[in-house]
């Protein structure tokens, strides 16, 4: 350990001058008696390497003062290459891989090669062996190893970044919390005439629990919980929130009176998502209301579904509604039923019951894709009133041409709090309503900040890659 | 419309007469169209249909050409094509169907021409199993006929469908052997050449999804664009065009969307490469039907809403 | 069935069977299998203008190829599935032998004791045939929805919320260099200043109206309710530009059915 520290300290005395006696992309002797020594351009300055901040490890970040030469004085730099040393048993791992590499393919080609098999055998032993001897080579430094170039930075550049791979068996293999020397050399167009930097080292690379850059969505994250909880809990608590009406959930009562006096049955389409999807649950309460004014009014109501959960999950949001308007002995079974899982066929048939049964009023609310506008088409041929509703972005036009009311996006998971009244789904809404606010006011101040070129304010938004 | 100098020649062709014939007559249709539904008379909804299969078919038969300018949008995909150096690692991701390939096939066609011409490394991959086939049409339409000297595995290589979705993504933003440990023929990854120094998207220098589904673009840049910092374009069908314009120019660096930006990208081509004179252009030559066929839905909105506020004055009066 | 379904049956087999014959002598010394592959191109049209029919009204053609379409696409779904995840993904990190008799290549240095875990899960998620164990399904289903919940939550939230609103952040003059400048060099080109400065109000206007619109704690009357108007405007017009984008889709999907129709089975267009 000492001798190792004497040599690096030696080193770092000695400067450039040992550094291109040692490596091997400085001229050789005969030709550097032969150059003028005006030539060799400034080194690089206050050359500094450390661990890459906010990484999984495996990088080194250097950064320096360009040469004297760079741009100014001879200005006759026109890169920097970054080495490393570079212990030679990453030679003798890369070797071994390939060598296996090879074999492999050879087997998997051609069956009968039991020479190989063998051979692959006693290769992956070798190479497990120099695996394991990988960081002890590295601690090795300066002995057994060399300079390699690992990249370049054109001129006028002040910095490089040196990722290397986590695999140990890869070629570009960098270890963490392994010792790791690096110089540049200040590169002129004639590729002999270069000068080294001092050697900077010991530096060990590794990995960060926290990407600091990514702070921003940190925040977020505990800004809206925290929002969501909050008022999840003063819903549970009775708390008044208020949630302004929504023309679409108003004109569904309507549209059941409408129904009612023409004696004509009520049509609510789930869409197609699954009993997860926040837009079916939304549906869900949607059906309870209409449920019940249809239990009222003893209207007949008809809900085809597409996926068996949520029909069975529909048919017990339809029975309570029964049960809650005193009318469980109008309740059949049949009201929610299961129509098919193919996208299209269950088109073809919610439009088969559209054009024989007639409904007054149509309503869709949920998840809908390529078949809203045949629903709604459909829908609006044969007469009907149409409330639709969904978070489908894509299918919205299609809804607002072919339809009445259509609620827009949020508006539905809105409407659906609106009428359910339900705490998670009213503090939800209440934490998103907050969520806008703070962007509205946030992007206000971050817009004049914009214009003032203020960007500590703007850079709060900056999220690292 | 062509017009021949030499008075050998007759100054009309077929075409010409035959593409004026058409025009006339979907013309007439709609005044006739108009003034029949001006007299309240119904209109019943295949005679639409009709005229829309008109106006496609009619520039099919006989077709016509628009000059197209590229917008900022396009035009920033092909530049940034354009000046990376030769040998740049370009992929692209064939994330699309048979249903959608109509609209997204001639912009996956050239940007291969493209790529190809300018000597970079092209790597194709697909996040729809289907993408697969659509990858076979480009390499017959394409890169057999027009790049015979492009070498498997050293200019390009086709790495398939791997399933996972985003997945997929997630593991390639760090290493692409994981995932790949061979192309489409069972090439070993270290084995080819078009790797040599690739071991993420992180090392890429552009990265083109070419689809309009999911998955798609959206992961392409929540999973990789916004992980690895690689520049990312898109080429997608029409649909899904409005909801991506939220992610230029920060998220994504270009975009085509439809037929039209595929259009774009091939006159853009076709100046700056006149060798590519003669190739398809099947997004130029879908211009036609595509004007024709929107002149005759906005004359169709036209007279519904001509017809719509004659019939309410009509029916407040009375 | 009446009279006319059996001369329309009757019609289109012929017609089928004439434009088979045709198309395979034209493809004959061009492919081996030119038979087939002037079945292959019939069939095709067959199909396209079935599904097509349905312009007209419903009939027996439609409904056929619609449910041929629903059943092969379940199959090869499935197979794909099987295929590409299972014997593709899984099988070459868990056994040699297996991936030997699929005939994939296996991958060593992969080996993995957690690639166990979704073996386990997948066989869960199966229990749902079972009418007893079916519950068991619920646990690789609450394990997908987390997973995909987590990392979705903070995927949406980077790039779809604070990258978003970075990049509102738009300066709303843009370049100004005094009003005479601006007046000087006045251009309604689309890389000019006045329409940066137009498309930058647009952005600011268009996403803090759309938001009052979205939100839902306060009645929207006054100024609120003025810019609750405008923003159900912008919307409104976000979706006729959607609405435009999805004609010029579908027109296209539509010519491309009909270059087909023309060019590889009619071949009336080169």
């Amino acid at each position: 350990m000492k001798y190792k520290l004497l040599i690096v300290s030696l080193l770092l005395l000695g400067g450039s001058v040992m550094v291109s006696a040692q490596t091997e992309a400085p001229p050789p002797d005969s030709t550097a008696a032969v150059i003028d020594s005006s030539l060799f351009p400034a080194p690089v300055s206050l050359l500094e390497a450390f661990d890459t901040d906010n990484d999984h490890g495996h990088a080194v970040t250097l950064e320096w003062e360009t040469s004297a030469d760079d741009g100014v004085g001879m200005n006759s730099v026109i890169r920097y290459e970054v080495y490393r040393w570079v212990p030679s048993l990453l030679d003798t791992l890369a070797a071994l891989n390939s060598n296996i590499s090879e074999i492999r393919g050879r087997l998997l080609r051609d069956e009968d090669l039991p020479d190989d098999e063998s051979v692959l055998a006693s290769l992956r032993e070798q190479f497990d062996m120099v695996l394991d001897g990988l960081e002890a080579a590295h601690a090795a430094y300066p002995e057994n190893g060399e300079w390699r170039k690992i990249g370049a930075s054109p001129s006028g550049e002040t910095g490089y970044s040196n990722t290397g791979s986590k695999e140990r068996g890869n070629s570009e293999f960098l270890p963490d919390f392994c010792d790791l020397y690096y110089r540049v050399d200040a590169v002129t167009a004639d590729t002999d005439i270069r000068t080294a930097s001092v050697i900077v080292g010991p530096v060990q690379s590794s990995g960060q629990w926290i990407n600091s850059g990514r702070y921003p969505v940190l925040w977020a994250v505990l800004i809206f919980g925290f929002l969501t909880i909050w008022f999840v809990r003063r819903a549970r608590k009775g708390a008044e929130l208020y949630v302004r009406p929504l023309a679409g959930i108003e004109a569904v009562d309507d549209a059941i009176g409408r129904a009612t006096e023409m004696g004509r049955p009520i049509l609510y389409v789930l869409g197609l998502g699954s009993a997860a999807d926040v837009a079916t649950i939304a549906s869900f309460t949607i059906l309870g209301r209409v449920a019940k004014r249809v239990a009222e009014y003893q209207t007949q109501l008809l809900v085809p579904t597409y996926d068996p959960i949520v029909m069975s999950v529909a048919q017990e949001v339809v029975k309570s509604a029964y049960f809650d308007a005193g009318r469980a002995d109008a309740y059949q079974d049949d009201i929610v039923h299961f129509v098919t899982q193919s996208q299209f066929a269950y088109v073809a048939a919610v439009n088969g019951i559209m054009l024989r049964e007639l409904p007054a009023t149509n309503v869709y609310m949920g998840k809908f894709f390529a078949e809203s506008l045949l629903l709604a088409e459909t829908g609006a041929l044969a007469g009907s009133i149409q409330i639709s509703g969904t978070d489908e972005i894509a299918q919205i036009p299609f809804f607002i041409v072919a339809c009445d009311y259509t609620l827009i996006g949020e508006e539905l998971y809105a409407a659906s709090a609106y009428l359910g009244r339900e705490p998670v789904l009213l503090g939800s809404l209440k934490a998103q309503d907050y969520a806008k606010a703070a962007v509205i006011v946030l992007g206000t101040i971050g817009i004049i900040a914009a214009n003032l070129d203020w960007t500590a304010f703007t850079s709060l938004f900056r999220v690292a890659n | 419309m062509t017009v021949h100098n030499s008075l050998i020649l007759p100054l009309v062709t077929f075409h010409d007469v035959g593409m004026v014939v058409s025009l006339l007559a979907i013309a007439a249709g709609l005044i006739w169209l108009f003034i029949r539904s001006l007299k309240g008379m119904e209109v019943d909804r295949r005679i639409i249909f009709l005229f829309i299969f008109a106006a496609v078919a009619a520039p099919l038969l006989f077709p016509f050409t628009f000059s197209e300018k590229a917008t900022p949008v396009v035009k920033a995909l092909f530049n940034k094509v354009e000046s990376l150096p030769p040998g740049s690692h370009v992929l692209l991701s064939y994330d699309f169907d048979p249903a959608m390939a109509p609209e997204v096939q001639p912009m996956a066609n050239a940007f291969t021409r493209h790529c190809l011409e300018k000597g970079h490394k092209v790597i194709y991959m697909c996040l729809f199993a289907t993408g697969q086939g659509q990858f076979e049409e480009t390499m017959r339409d394409v890169i057999a006929p027009e790049f015979p000297d492009k070498v498997d595995g050293v200019d390009y290589v086709n790495l398939g469908y791997k399933a996972g979705n985003e997945g997929v993504l997630n593991v390639i933003v760090t290493d692409f052997e994981k995932m790949f440990p061979t192309d489409v023929n069972t090439v070993p990854y270290d084995s080819i050449e078009v790797f040599k120094g690739i071991k993420s998207c992180k090392d890429l220098d552009l990265i083109i999804s070419i689809g309009g589904g999911r998955p798609g673009i959206k992961e392409w840049v929540l999973f990789v664009g916004d992980q690895a910092d690689v520049p990312i374009a898109t080429g997608v069908a029409a649909v899904v065009a409005p909801q991506l314009y939220p992610y230029y120019p920060k998220q994504l660096l270009g975009l085509l969307g439809g037929i039209k930006g595929a259009a774009e990208y091939e006159s853009e081509l076709v100046r700056n490469y006149p060798r590519f004179k003669d190739s398809p252009t099947p997004g130029l030559k879908m211009m036609g039907p595509q004007t024709l066929a929107h002149m005759v839905i906005m004359s169709f909105i036209v007279i519904g809403n001509i017809i719509f506020f004659t019939q309410r004055r009509r029916e407040r009066k009375s | 069935m009446k009279k006319a379904s059996w001369v329309i049956m009757a019609l289109v087999t012929v017609v089928f069977v004439v434009s088979w014959i045709a198309k395979s002598s034209s493809y004959n010394g061009e492919t081996d299998n030119y038979i087939a592959q002037g079945f292959l191109v019939t069939f095709a049209a067959f199909l396209t203008l079935s599904i097509m029919s349905f312009l007209y009204k419903d009939n027996p053609f439609y409904k056929f190829a619609e449910h041929l379409f629903v059943g092969i696409s379940a199959a090869f779904w499935m197979c794909m599935g099987f295929w590409s995840t299972i014997v593709g993904n899984l099988i070459p990190r868990l056994s040699s032998s297996l991936s030997e008799w699929f005939k994939v290549p296996y991958i060593e240095s992969d080996y993995n004791i957690a690639f166990y875990v979704p073996v386990v899960l997948g066989i869960l998620l199966l229990m749902r045939l079972s009418s007893k164990r079916g519950w068991l399904s619920r646990w690789p289903l609450a394990f997908i929805v987390g997973t995909t919940a987590g990392l979705n939550f903070i995927r949406y939230l980077r790039s779809d919320f604070i990258k978003q609103i970075s990049a509102t952040l738009v300066p709303l003059v843009v370049d100004w260099q005094g009003v005479g400048h601006f007046f000087s060099t006045f251009s309604l080109s689309a890389s000019g200043q006045f329409v940066a400065i137009v498309t930058n109000w647009v952005v600011f206007l268009g996403v803090f109206c759309g938001l009052i619109y979205f939100f839902f704690s306060k009645e929207h009357t006054g100024a609120f309710g003025r810019a609750s108007r405008v923003g159900i405007w912008v919307l409104m017009i976000t979706f006729g530009a959607s609405f435009g984008y999805t004609v010029m889709g579908r027109i296209s999907l539509l010519v491309g059915r009909i270059t087909f129709l023309f060019k590889d089975w009619l071949e009336i267009i080169g």
